[in-house]
């Protein structure tokens, strides 16, 4: 019991997702600046941003659904730190792995775009309703091509555990190449997924103002931000655990082993990020069914192909 | 009776993080120019945690550029009444202090103060980008030294 309460309020749940979220969100933010030749901010902003945000008036709109409004950022967070909780830190095995955890982890950061649709949809603005209808729009998109790219190691692996998944590779590091490209389109599925810059299109500051957020203020929006970037690190961990299986003995070189991993992972999208325009929405839709889409078809293909010659 | 460790918290993020959301009410657009010159790379001015939101909801200060007009008056009002508590206007521009050289014009109001409280006066024709960041940072001075006082 009080060990439970220890992994969810503190390692590896609440608190220690939210540090690490909170260091993320600095050295996306600083490396973005360092890209575009700037200094960038220090490296308390994101923690000064929660405290302010956390300081101010919390405005419901007039029209919004009251009680609605307000659980959507918690049920987004909590959705958020959930997956975490299946996600592999310090060694090979998560805390509580079983057989099909990675379905269950794919699914549940999928809760986060529903709840900003709903948000941006209960907050009766209208650009608010222009960014749900893009979100949910997106999402129809890069899901698909997310979770093929997702599936296919673990076709190789036979298993649908990520635990298993990681166990696999790190026995058989050389078939990572094999899975090279489905690195890359989850690489760029999840850029949507986290709604960064080629695929921002739900808060497209510059056209729709902040799409669904643009009604959510103080406490509830820190919340949303703070889900954000917990959905940064969850990701990147999931990728790294899936595509990026390195592992050591000891638990704390294997911690190590997780922040160089994820750091790796997350200079990759800011890289992505930097070097990109936001798109249109007919052009992502086009772009992650027609492109992203077969690509995973065709990893999976190879994998299976693969699988079937080993057996 | 002073601050407990929570609220001396919220004051520190209040100073590190000012988040501005510009509007025109009715300027030239050469004060436009300068304030988003002044968010360019070449002043970077995230490093004192500035950014700029689309929406007055995250915003903490409205910049404003221009003399109000009577078309703008109720939007101006409309945008500042958006934005949550605690929250600061900026004038960028005479226009704005005082009504410039639109003063007394048959569709102008007056500089900003004719309609909303402004924090911070930024005069020149058109101000600087350098002195934009410098009102900002003393206005971030001035709260600190406020929230002392409060304390
Ligand atoms: S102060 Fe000068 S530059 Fe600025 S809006 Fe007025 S006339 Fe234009």
């Amino acid at each position: 019991m009080l060990m439970a309460l220890f992994n969810i309020v503190i390692f590896p749940g609440l608190l220690f997702l939210g540090i690490y979220a909170l260091f993320f969100a600095f050295l996306d933010r600083k490396l973005y600046a360092r890209l575009q030749n700037r200094v960038g901010p220090p490296w308390f902003q994101p923690l000064a941003d929660f405290c302010k945000l956390l300081g101010k008036e919390t405005i419901i709109p007039q029209g919004a659904d009251r009680r609605v409004f307000v659980s959507l950022p918690v049920f987004a967070l909590a959705a958020v730190t959930t997956a975490f909780i299946y996600v592999p830190i310090w060694s090979v095995n998560s805390l509580f792995p079983f057989e099909g955890d990675l379905i269950v982890v794919l699914y549940l950061l999928t809760i986060p775009t529903l709840c900003f649709f709903l948000g941006g949809w209960y907050s009766t603005s209208l650009y608010a309703t222009i960014g749900a209808v893009r979100a949910l729009t997106q999402l129809f998109s890069y899901e698909v091509p997310l979770f093929m790219a997702m599936l296919a190691p673990a076709i190789l692996a036979e298993t649908w555990s990520i635990s298993g998944i990681s166990a696999y590779y790190a026995e058989h590091p050389l078939y990572i190449l094999i899975n090279i490209p489905a690195f890359l389109v989850a690489m760029v599925a999840c850029q949507g997924k986290l709604e960064r810059v080629p695929f921002d299109l739900p808060e497209a500051e510059t056209e729709i103002v902040s799409g669904t957020f643009v009604e959510y203020s103080g406490r509830l929006f820190a919340i949303f931000k703070m889900a954000i970037d917990c959905e940064l690190v969850v990701v990147s961990a999931l990728i790294a655990a899936i595509f990026l299986p390195f592992h050591a003995a000891n638990p704390w070189l294997g911690f190590l082993y997780f922040i160089i991993k994820t750091v790796i992972i997350l200079i990759l999208l800011c890289l992505f990020r930097a070097s990109m325009a936001r798109v249109r929405i007919e052009q992502m839709l086009m772009f992650c069914w027609k492109i992203l889409t077969p690509l995973a078809i065709i990893q999976i293909i190879i994998n299976l192909l693969v699988r079937g010659a080993l057996a | 009776m002073s601050k407990n460790f929570f609220e001396k918290a919220v004051d520190w993020g209040r100073r590190k993080s000012p988040w501005i959301i510009h509007f025109n009410a009715g300027a030239c657009n050469g004060c436009d120019i300068e304030v988003v010159d002044a968010l360019t790379p070449r002043f970077d001015v995230e490093r004192l945690g500035l950014l700029q939101q689309g929406t007055p909801r995250h915003a903490d200060v409205l910049v404003c550029t221009g003399a109000v007009t009577l078309q703008t008056r109720d939007r101006l009002k409309q945008i500042y009444e958006q934005m949550p508590e605690p929250k600061f206007v900026l004038a960028v521009g005479s226009c704005a202090c005082t009504g410039g050289i639109f003063d007394g014009c048959y569709c102008v109001s007056g500089g900003i103060d004719s309609v909303i409280p402004v924090d911070a006066y930024i005069p020149g024709c058109a101000a600087r980008p350098e002195a934009i960041i410098d009102a900002v940072v003393k206005l971030l001075t001035a709260l600190e030294q406020s929230q002392k006082a409060a304390d």
